[in-house]
């Protein structure tokens, strides 16, 4: 959108946009630094070159635990609030009385503060008796959270989505199941992947109103706050370049299907 | 297809188990958490008879008032400091075509699909005592030893917030600016406009809404930051999340708590009333749509 008259600009604007990507990945590459570094202070200068660190962290069987966790509530979290939006997004493309509350209704788990959301079910759970943990509790979280980022994800998809294809396949006497399974489906598919991964992605990373509900046990994000807050753990860079290579994993497969498959744009997210 | 009852029928039918779900974990417990700040806690338990124990506990001791203050004010701070950030790399971001462009954006992204934990976590070898900046400080000669006033105070905050929260300032102004007819920069700049004209004139005003919406998303975050300030910032830095948590987490106050929490949630509302009167509460959340 700049055009070539606005080369002294333009200048100007490589350089800031250097300075801003070194703030983004400059502390990125200090943590991968240093989870590598032979010192059992977190910290300069360094000491030599170990893999000592990634040994302790995949010997250590609670870190193990937590992530098996994590990877499970995550999955089941993100099967369930993608079928909630895919349904939703569907549903919103109907006619209905009441319709126009669905999408302020479906942000509210955005608007609340992520300490309010925790306190919230603590509070909630608390009180009708359910326990705290990581099936009860935690996933609820992750379902509520996770949801209308799943919405506004697919959303945006469906409502592009031609409409004339399902008619014509009901005028030819489809029951709306079939026309769903076997039109619009797989038109949505890579859709409906990639908003599982990016889900999956905001599960896996969830902290502040997992820890509310959880009780004793453990997801990654909790574990990790536990070591960083008890100042005891000197692979806690390693863990931290663990976490971060699969949530990076997860979320650029889901670019990746989510560029391959968006035939309007390339700039979808 | 859309308008037959039949279509009705099926569309609230498809929408309802979203609703039920969020009615049931999102809205009941914002009505039992008003409900329980009400009550009174005592050594026994919790009394559910009515009382405003809680709301005259957070009037009458200034620390609670203080701290919300200071919430807002790092909040507010905060936002503006993302939003000059953001804005010129935005416009670079906008600048590029085809591949670049598609590598910039992503490379925009990854960070931001990791752990916000982790992303806090490691400012403290940065800023900390054997940091990054005090290491390199000290062999430069800069420096003979260590400064401690880099991290656990309220610059370390504002660093780490805009570090972890920037992204959902970025996001909203890129995608406007990249929605932009290119043929009204070039009008402006045919009739004589300079850059700045152009830019004050046409792209600014035209990526406004996206501002507002950025601006409403990262106040939204930092008015319920508790990692940040928990793990960055000094005892004068801490944030209203963080008293609303010890008195869940570790004094287990609850209706203090919910109390805490109700004012917070007021704080929330009353800036998004004020943010979606400008532009309304869809388009600050989903943009054009």
């Amino acid at each position: 959108m700049l055009g070539s008259k606005h080369k002294p600009m333009a200048l100007w604007l490589r350089l800031y946009a250097g300075a801003f990507f070194g703030f983004l990945y400059l502390p990125i590459a200090v943590l991968v630094v240093l989870s590598f570094n032979e010192s059992s202070v977190i910290g300069f200068p360094l000491r030599g070159l170990t893999l000592n660190w990634y040994h302790e962290v995949f010997n250590d069987s609670k870190f193990f635990i937590a992530l098996l966790k994590s990877f499970g509530v995550g999955l089941v979290a993100s099967l369930i609030a993608t079928a909630l939006a895919l349904m939703t997004a569907l549903g919103l493309r109907k006619r209905f009385g009441g319709q126009q509350w669905v999408v302020p209704i479906m942000l509210v788990p955005i608007i609340i503060p992520g300490i309010v959301s925790g306190a919230l079910l603590l509070v909630f759970f608390g009180i009708v008796g359910v326990p705290y943990g990581l099936w009860t509790g935690a996933l609820v979280a992750h379902v509520t959270w996770v949801l209308p980022f799943a919405f506004l994800t697919l959303y945006p998809r469906l409502a592009a989505f031609d409409q004339a294809l399902e008619e014509a396949a009901m005028d030819l006497g489809a029951y709306p199941w079939v026309v769903f399974q076997r039109i619009v489906f797989p038109l949505i598919r890579p859709a409906v992947i990639a908003t599982v991964l990016f889900s999956f992605t905001l599960s896996f990373d969830e902290f502040v109103r997992t820890l509310f509900v959880i009780g004793a046990e453990r997801t990654t994000p909790v574990y990790l706050w536990v070591l960083i807050v008890e100042q005891t753990a000197p692979f806690l860079p390693a863990a931290g370049v663990i976490i971060m290579l699969i949530s990076v994993t997860v979320a650029a497969l889901g670019f990746w299907i989510s560029a391959k498959s968006s035939p309007t744009s390339k700039r979808s997210t | 297809m859309g308008n037959t009852p039949q279509a009705a029928r099926a569309g609230r039918w498809l929408v309802a188990p979203a609703m039920v779900w969020l009615a049931l974990f999102a809205l009941a417990p914002l009505v039992f958490l008003v409900t329980v700040s009400f009550w009174t806690a005592s050594m026994f338990g919790l009394s559910s008879s009515f009382s405003l124990q809680s709301y005259a506990a957070l009037a009458g001791d200034p620390i609670y008032i203080r701290v919300l203050g200071n919430t807002l004010k790092i909040a507010i701070i905060t936002t503006a400091l993302s939003l000059l950030a953001s804005y010129p790399i935005a416009l670079f971001l906008a600048s590029l075509k085809g591949q670049r462009k598609t590598l910039f954006v992503i490379l925009l992204f990854l960070p931001f699909w990791t752990s916000y934990v982790v992303r806090t976590f490691v400012w403290m070898p940065i800023l900390g005592r054997s940091g990054l900046i005090n290491a390199t400080l000290m062999s430069l000669g800069v420096i003979d030893r260590p400064i401690d006033g880099l991290v656990f105070n309220e610059g370390a905050v504002y660093v780490g917030l805009v570090y972890v929260y920037t992204l959902y300032m970025t996001l909203p102004i890129y995608l406007a600016l990249d929605k932009l007819d290119p043929a009204l920069i070039e009008a402006a700049s045919d009739l004589g406009a300079s850059t700045w004209q152009t830019f004050k004139r046409i792209v600014l005003p035209l990526t406004l809404p996206a501002v507002w919406s950025g601006c409403t998303m990262v106040f939204l975050l930092c008015c319920g930051a508790f990692v940040t300030p928990r793990l960055l910032g000094g005892p004068s830095s801490q944030m209203f999340g963080n008293i609303i948590s010890s008195q869940f987490l570790d004094a287990g106050n609850w209706p203090l708590g919910a109390a805490l929490s109700v004012v917070l949630m007021v704080v929330v509302l009353l800036s998004l009333y004020l943010a979606s009167r400008r532009f309304g509460l869809q388009r600050l959340f989903m943009g054009q749509h």
